[in-house]
């Protein structure tokens, strides 16, 4: 029985950490997801989207939003990385998931995809209003844009809009520019003001409002204009990534493989950009662009390699932090001309620009302040798109020792001649004063 | 008018001094000439600090504080050999002079630290 028990806890140990293979600073890359759905249909209505991800190695793991079986954690242990809400019409979610868990879920630094509908649900709207977003609450209203809508073979009420009103950021939509227009029919949300994590990706042209599309206008629409987001995006400070969308239908196959026509553009697109648009800003939303990591922070004296416990005042000294950027396999060296470092105490008392080498080595070299104390090495780098870095090293900086000061300066001769003058002349008349009577 | 009695004036009163001052004592007079080469020692290292600058600035104080305390000690000294002072006439010159040596002592050495 005994040995029975050895040989199981040397099994789990063994095997404990390929049971863990989840969400590591070094793999930032999320893998199991959790997709809630409101019913199977959307499994195959949405399958082009699904095996977009499916393809890139994400285990999916379908469950409908009130399954009494579902949970995010167990045994204080997070099941899954990612978290994908195609579920707008839930009204309470079944098993242990709830609103508070979804928050814990993304402040332990996981992602999260909303994707709500024009008959959103309160729980899907609370979401929402917790990542810093607020959809209409008007419950019938549509966005509605009677420039930029897509055009169909009826004239219909012009809620199918073809939004071109990309955020400008490579790293959140990918290098590859969007051609075609984005098929999108739902309900548009607006930012909160004070949250200024929240960024707008697709916006809606200023013609658009959001209005119950079967009734006549009374008052003016609360949401008009380019205030209104179709789509945005949440970079929380732990770096979880959250995705907000007004539509469902969006991520669907039948706009995906749907042609598109911006009314009053003679170009026809034989396809929407709704692929390239869904998938691109998946990859960034689970982490496979835009994640940074800082590595091997140095510091030195000029012309040293060990790093000292402290520095004096005046001394030159190296700095150099490597940066690198997750592409989804493998991490690449990160390129950019804009990484500072600060010499920080209560203030920046040097600011210096990081050269880089092109392999993600950044280095610069700088002297020390004319100041003494305890000081950082502090990075602040926050990048649109890009996971923020901070980083900051103590280190004290020291006054010159007794013995390091200057001595015999030629500036202070004329004192020092002075002083011994003094000295002679009290000498020659202490003689004088003696002998003289 | 005016003028010219005032300059007669400032001249009767500057011959008056002078005559007064010739009747001073030798060994007063050597203390003198001593407090005015020290002064004239600092005024120098004044000048010569406002055209170069105040880097050295604790050389620069040590200089002029050795030629100023240097001066203050002789005045001192000058007033306690006075003999027409009754203040100090219990106190023996020797006494003064042996005092005034201690406190330059003191002084120069204190200036000696703060120089360098």
């Amino acid at each position: 029985m005994g040995k029975l028990w050895v040989i199981f806890v040397a099994l789990i140990s063994i095997l404990l950490p390929f049971l863990c293979n989840s969400f590591s600073p070094e793999t930032p890359t999320d893998r199991r997801v959790l997709v809630l759905l409101d019913d199977f249909a959307i499994k195959s209505s949405h399958s082009l989207y699904f095996n977009s991800l499916k393809s890139r190695g994400f285990e999916l793991d379908f469950k409908l939003a009130d399954d009494p079986n579902i949970a995010l954690q167990r045994y204080g242990q997070y099941l899954y990385d990612a978290l994908i809400l195609f579920c707008p019409s839930v009204e309470r979610f079944g098993g242990s998931v709830d609103l508070a868990g979804i928050l814990s879920f993304v402040d332990s630094g996981h992602d999260l995809i909303i994707a709500a509908d024009a008959n959103a649900s309160d729980l899907i709207r609370e979401v929402a209003t917790e990542c810093g977003v607020d959809f209409d609450e008007d419950p019938s209203a549509m966005v509605i844009d009677h420039t930029s809508y897509a055009v169909s073979e009826t004239e219909g009420d012009h809620t199918l809009i073809a939004g071109d009103g990309f955020i400008k950021s490579d790293v959140i939509l990918g290098s590859k520019k969007i051609n075609a227009p984005v098929l999108f029919k739902g309900i548009g949300h607006s930012l909160n003001p004070a949250n200024n994590l929240v960024l707008k990706v697709l916006s809606a042209s200023p013609a658009a409002y959001s209005a119950n599309p079967k009734s006549k206008l009374s008052t003016p629409p609360s949401l008009t204009g380019s205030a209104i987001s179709l789509v945005s995006v949440v970079q929380a400070r732990n770096n979880a990534r959250i995705l907000i969308t007004g539509s469902i239908s969006m991520f669907s196959n039948r706009f995906f493989r749907s042609g598109v026509q911006k009314a009053g553009s003679p170009t026809k697109h034989e396809k929407s950009g709704n692929e390239q648009f869904s998938t691109e800003i998946s990859k960034w939303v689970f982490h496979e662009r835009g994640h940074l990591k800082a590595v091997n922070v140095k510091h030195h004296k000029v012309g040293e390699t060990e790093e000292p416990a402290l520095y004096r005042i005046n001394d030159d000294l190296e700095y150099s932090v490597e940066i690198y950027e997750w592409s989804g396999t493998s991490w690449e060296p990160y390129v950019a001309d804009d990484v500072q470092v600060q010499f920080y105490m209560m203030s920046p008392y040097v600011l210096k620009t990081l050269s880089n080498n092109k392999k993600g080595l950044y280095s610069t070299s700088f002297k020390v302040p004319d100041v003494y104390g305890v000081f950082q090495f502090k990075v602040e780098y926050q990048k649109l798109g890009y996971t923020s870095l901070s980083l900051s090293k103590q280190i004290p900086v020291r006054p010159y020792r007794h013995n390091e000061y200057e001595r015999f300066i030629p500036a202070a001769y004329p004192y020092y001649g002075a002083a011994f003058s003094m000295m002679a002349g009290f000498f020659i008349f202490s003689f004088v004063h003696l002998y003289s009577k | 008018m005016g003028k010219s009695s005032s300059s007669k004036d400032a001249q009767a009163l500057f011959h008056s001094l002078r005559s007064a001052y010739a009747a001073t004592p030798v060994n007063l007079k050597i203390i003198d000439l001593y407090v005015g080469f020290a002064v004239f020692t600092a005024l120098i290292q004044v000048v010569y600090m406002a055209i170069v600058g105040s880097f050295p600035f604790n050389s620069f104080l040590s200089g002029v504080l050795s030629c100023v305390g240097t001066a203050v000690l002789a005045v001192c000294l000058r007033i306690q050999v006075n003999k027409e002072n009754k203040e100090f006439k219990d106190i023996a010159p020797e006494r003064a002079f042996a005092d005034f040596v201690l406190c330059n002592l003191v002084l120069h050495l204190v200036i000696m630290n703060f120089l360098g």
